[in-house]
């Protein structure tokens, strides 16, 4: 017969067995509510809570590199804006192009541009004569379901900073003329301490300014327009020199609200993030040249003499993807650069390695669901001497501007694995990529991508006119809804 | 901030955790099983997966990712079960007998 004593400790342990028990059901039971509050928790949406910095959180460090993770194989040439980049070139088309006279009516270099590419004079006429066209008549039926996301993007872009009007020798100076608190010679800056302090200064100032992500290059004149676009105070007609004080780029850069891009693409907007960084930019131009330093912004949409990409590439914020845009690891590709050249001296950061070129090679998701067939599945290829993956440029725009909802299409974007909130589940997924040196984790997750976040089948974000269902990557958010607010 | 995601959550977590460890060690030993660090790690890991798939549902389903939630819990939850059934054997906890009194 047992006695009191180891009865008593049999209860206590029977007691302690259940209780454990119970404890761990509870505790791995609760991991799931854990999980819901996670997914939901506002402070995921990262660039979209802090003005502090606090979103730039990947130890960068320990993925620099001493060369960019493109490949320079030969020599290079810069691009010419007026014709490469496809909104100069549709400039042309609209202002001059008639069909009695064809090509021969456009100025010498749009001709040369489009005798080399015979594509994309189809397809920009293609976008021109049809497109256009059939897109308004879908507009008519079903644009208005669009209505709430339209205004949203319209709000986000009313605030607008002015167009630069001069060229960057008298523009990007600091002015002495009606600043009575100006103290200085504008030839006499103030003299900082060091590039190292000064960047550190630099960098809290684009946090501040709102800036989620912030990184400094010294500018490769690479990356500079051979001819300037228009708008931006400078002769379209002449080569662009590159300006001896455009000696570092600083490239700002912040996301676009993260619900709306994910329901691309017809209820994302570029506008809201084009109009924050726009800002940053103009901000952060009048920050140095009050110190003294030449300084002038590239913002977007269009208002670039810069390549923006290979410059955030070599100030360590990311890598270019498959898709073109650059992949960073806090907000995959959901970013809207702004750059600032100025002769402010600073410190560079290094470029970062993370895994993304070996990652892109094998994912492809992007390409797959591009419906335009913009994006290649292939491998890389030599563009201006350096080797990388080629989108085509007029694929892209037809398709986008073609699809109702809001300029723009960004389905790349928001199908990029890369492209997650910063919840414990896709910060995991991010770390065991990057620090994945085999690439057995990169087919893994590509894998799980296509199960688990499949988009719609590519045909169907087309317009019902092209055989369509004004399909979106997700369903919008509830403040997005035309159909729950607006009687239609 | 959200009760799941906040510090006291992890703490509970941690009491929790801990009952389950005294209330394994007990049972293994009521049970006379032999329990080496190899066991109780298969054991935390195993844990772990279980929190894991139940945390991934939930977060698919906290961020509106529906199918997410159910094709994670589908690959993550056969993977536990499985895992789960074969650790149960492998861990001898299926053969052993239970002990009366041998604590008395």
């Amino acid at each position: 017969m047992p006695t009191d004593d180891a009865k008593q400790q049999v209860s206590r342990r029977q007691f302690l067995k259940f209780s454990g028990a119970a404890g761990a059901a509870l505790g791995v039971g609760s991991m799931g509510l854990f999980g819901y509050q996670a997914g939901k928790d506002p402070s995921s949406y990262t660039g979209w809570k802090s003005f502090e910095g606090g979103d730039q959180t990947f130890d960068r460090a320990r993925f620099e590199t001493n060369s960019p993770t493109y490949e320079k194989v030969g020599d290079t040439s810069r691009i010419d804006a007026r014709t490469e980049v496809v909104f100069s070139r549709m400039g042309y088309i609209f202002r001059s192009y008639k069909d009695e006279t064809g090509i021969e009516g456009l100025p010498q270099h749009v001709q040369a541009y489009y005798k080399a590419h015979p594509e994309d004079l189809e397809l920009d006429l293609y976008l021109v004569r049809e497109l256009y066209a059939l897109q308004r008549e879908d507009d008519k039926k079903h644009g208005d379901a669009f209505i709430l996301a339209q205004a949203w993007s319209d709000a986000m872009a009313a605030v607008q900073p002015p167009r630069i009007s001069e060229p960057p020798e008298v523009a990007d100076f600091p002015k002495t003329k009606g600043d009575r608190y100006h103290r200085g010679d504008p030839d006499s800056p103030y003299k900082m301490k060091s590039p190292q302090n000064t960047s550190k200064l630099i960098k809290k100032i684009a946090h501040q300014l709102g800036g989620t992500l912030v990184g400094i290059a010294t500018l490769n004149p690479d990356w500079v327009y051979r001819y300037p676009t228009r708008g931006r105070g400078l002769d379209t007609d002449k080569p662009l020199e590159v300006p001896k004080h455009w000696q570092s780029a600083i490239v700002v850069g912040t996301p676009m609200s993260w619900d709306p891009m994910y329901a691309n693409p017809n209820y994302g907007t570029s506008d809201d993030a084009y109009s924050i960084a726009r800002i940053i930019g103009f901000r952060l131009a009048a920050f140095i040249r009050k110190l003294g330093y030449a300084a002038r912004p590239h913002t977007p949409g269009f208002s670039y003499d810069v390549a923006v990409p290979p410059i955030m590439v070599d100030a360590g914020l990311g890598e270019q993807g498959r898709h073109g845009v650059v992949i960073t690891p806090e907000l995959g590709c959901n970013i809207r650069p702004t750059v600032v050249t100025t002769n402010l001296p600073l410190q560079p950061d290094k470029p970062i390695d993370f895994g993304v070129q070996s990652f892109c090679s094998t994912c492809k998701v992007c390409a797959e669901q591009c419906p335009s067939g913009a994006i290649p599945k292939g491998g890389k290829t030599v563009v201006r001497g350096y080797r990388r993956w080629q989108v085509h440029a007029a694929k892209c725009h037809n398709f986008w501007s073609s699809n109702l909802g809001n300029m723009g299409c960004r389905i790349c974007v928001a199908v990029c694995p890369y492209t997650r909130k910063a919840n414990w589940l896709h910060k995991t997924a991010l770390q065991v990529t990057a620090n994945d040196p085999t690439g057995v984790s990169h087919a893994a997750l590509t894998k799980m991508q296509k199960l688990f976040y499949p988009g719609p089948n590519p045909p169907d974000y087309y317009i019902p006119s092209l055989g369509g269902k004004n399909a979106s990557y997700r369903e919008p958010p509830w403040w997005l809804r035309t159909e729950d607010f607006v009687e239609l | 901030m959200a009760f799941f995601t906040g510090g006291l959550f992890w703490f509970i977590e941690g009491v929790l955790a801990c009952l389950a460890v005294v209330a394994i060690k007990i049972w293994t030993q009521d049970r006379g099983i032999a329990m080496p660090w190899w066991k109780w790690l298969l054991t935390a890991l195993w844990f772990c997966l279980a929190g894991f798939t139940l945390a991934m549902i939930g977060t698919s389903l906290g961020e509106g990712e529906p199918r997410a939630a159910v094709m994670g819990g589908v690959v993550f939850g056969v993977v536990t079960v499985v895992t789960g059934v074969a650790f149960w054997r492998v861990l001898g906890f299926s053969r052993a007998q239970p002990k009366t009194n041998d604590h008395a």
